[in-house]
């Protein structure tokens, strides 16, 4: 329960932190572009320096950032497995039984498993880590403002997802309390058959959902006692601003792109 | 004797993250077996966290905890039946009633020790007896329930347990002066009748004084004071250094010390402070 990674937001003074959240959501999907360019040993080599290069540059300890990936590590052997034993090609490696592993194969297992941690590392370092929920919520509002014209009510959405975010921990605290108030009345989550532990999830899920149905009727109340009535005429407390420093890590993060089909094309090695 | 007693217990929520926070630190402290023994101090002064090592809902980062003389963390496997010999009521109980009926709630922690039908029933209307709530209430939803009537429904769910030592985070809070009251009263009588061992944590000193024998206080993270309800009481200045209200009958007193009148320490009641009063001017 509690080492969930979620909204892990990792205080700390870096480039990154100081960032506008705008800038780092649009560069989170530029580097996820980049990490599919990639397709030879050079560019794939070029990636992870970049990835290795964000680390150093967010000021947070690669201890963290290893933790989010842990719950994908499963997925990650298994791709590897797959890419491994069933990619078809020229060089035959070694066979066994009736399984044959080809040079091909290890090139595209060990070059999916860098773009998976890559993605997990680049996505989480700009969003998750540096960035507030708070921030990132505000950042999503004002790059889909422009859907406003279609009369998309990005504002609510935005609120809405703000909204749960927040209530994120909450919940999390208030299952834990509940929890451990079940426990100090005997019930016992960790034996038995499936039926009986599903059973043993019922007094933690009845008050937990109650409990979510008070707070929202609350926070709407507070809300509406605050004069709430959505995005119109609505200004922000805290207006973001760009920077030098944003435009150079656009430039930079174009660049990178360039540089990864640019490697791509020196056709060294394996090629995906 | 003591019935439970801590030993250099140290507790930190979020070891070795930015967020880290040490609510317990080095704690010793014995409860006395069959008292009523209030534990008090400030919001984040590690209070909720003691109450929770009690019955081995956390476990402790270093230090022992022991009931009855034997360490509950000895077998972990056994972790059930230390909860069933210390009860724990948490802050704000109401909220985890989930049965259809009252009745059903409270039957809920007997019925997890495999008490047969017949002992769960009498314990049932037994414990409903000790918190005041009507036989008529118990066939009732916990919905259809006032805030008062669920808290104590919910106290009523752990005493059924019948634990040897009965431990209650705030049970008193946010209640009305009667309901508080009502309920303090149902925790001393269950304390009396069954001989149990009663913790109550809680920040009001007047709750203290009325309902405690034993008084531990807690500051940053540390015992400050403990002993009787009297030899606390009596170190009313250092309460007050504490940042803790004494009863209002004892800032009284502190206050007419300090005029010069000479006035004993340690008076709690207006009752004693009439009587010390009359023997002043008589």
């Amino acid at each position: 329960m509690k080492n969930i990674a979620f909204g892990q937001y990792y205080p700390a003074r870096s480039p990154l932190h100081a960032m506008d959240a705008r800038v780092k959501v649009i560069l989170s999907i530029l580097y996820i572009v980049a990490a599919f360019l990639c397709k030879n040993v050079l560019s794939f080599g070029a990636l992870l320096l970049s990835a290795l290069f964000l680390l150093v540059l967010s000021r947070i300890p690669p201890r963290i950032v290893l933790r989010a990936l842990r719950p994908l590590f499963f997925i990650m052997l298994f791709t590897a497995a797959l890419n491994l034993f069933f990619a078809t090609g020229s060089t035959v490696l070694f066979s066994f039984w009736r399984i044959t592993v080809y040079v091909e194969g290890l090139y595209s297992a060990v070059f999916m498993l860098v773009r998976i941690i890559v993605l997990i590392f680049g996505t989480s370092i700009f969003l998750t880590y540096t960035t507030t929920p708070i921030a990132l919520t505000d950042a999503i509002e004002s790059l889909l403002s422009p859907l406003r014209i279609f009369k998309i009510p990005v504002h609510e959405f935005a609120m809405m997802m703000s909204i749960a975010l927040r209530f994120i921990p909450t919940l999390m605290e208030e299952t834990n309390k509940i929890m451990n108030a079940q426990k100090a009345r005997g019930v016992d989550f960790s034996s038995g058959g499936l039926l009986k532990r599903a059973k043993a999830l019922v007094p933690i899920l009845i008050p937990l959902i109650v409990s979510s149905f008070r707070r929202a009727d609350e926070l709407a109340m507070a809300m509406e006692c605050r004069c709430y009535r959505g995005g119109k005429g609505r200004t922000k407390m805290t207006v973001p601003h760009l920077h030098l420093g944003d435009f150079v890590a656009l430039a930079l993060m174009v660049a990178f792109g360039a540089g990864l089909i640019y490697l791509n094309h020196l056709g060294y090695g394996y090629t995906m | 004797m003591a019935v439970l007693s801590l030993e250099h217990v140290t507790y930190i929520y979020g070891e070795g993250t930015p967020f880290e926070i040490r609510a317990l630190d080095d704690v010793t402290l014995t409860v006395r077996e069959g008292s009523v023994t209030g534990i008090i101090g400030h919001t984040g002064s590690g209070k909720s966290t003691l109450v929770q090592l009690f019955n081995g809902l956390e476990k402790p980062m270093s230090g022992r905890v022991l009931l009855d003389g034997k360490d509950i963390w000895a077998d972990p496997k056994k972790m059930r039946d230390i909860r069933f010999r210390v009860g724990l009521v948490m802050q704000y109980p109401e909220y985890q009633l989930f049965e259809e009926t009252i009745r059903a709630d409270i039957a809920f922690g007997p019925r997890n020790m495999g008490l047969d039908e017949t002992e769960i029933a009498y314990r049932v209307d037994e414990a409903a007896s000790f918190v005041g709530l009507d036989r008529e209430l118990l066939d009732k939803s916990p919905f259809d329930l006032s805030g008062g009537q669920k808290r104590r429904a919910a106290i009523a769910g752990i005493m059924a347990m019948r634990p040897e030592v009965l431990v209650l985070d705030e049970p008193a809070a946010g209640l009305d002066p009667r309901g508080r009251d009502t309920i303090l009263e149902g925790i001393r009588t269950y304390g009396k009748r069954t001989g149990a061992t009663v913790i109550i944590v809680s920040h009001s000193m007047e709750d203290m004084a009325a309902y405690c024998d034993d008084i531990i206080v807690m500051e940053h993270a540390k015992v400050a004071l403990s002993g009787t309800r009297d030899e606390v009481f009596a170190n009313a200045e250092r309460l007050t250094a504490v940042g803790l209200d004494v009863p209002q009958i004892t800032h009284l007193m502190l206050l007419l010390k300090e005029r010069g009148l000479a006035v004993p320490d340690g008076i709690y009641t207006v009752e004693a402070a009439t009587a010390a009063l009359r023997r002043l001017f008589s």
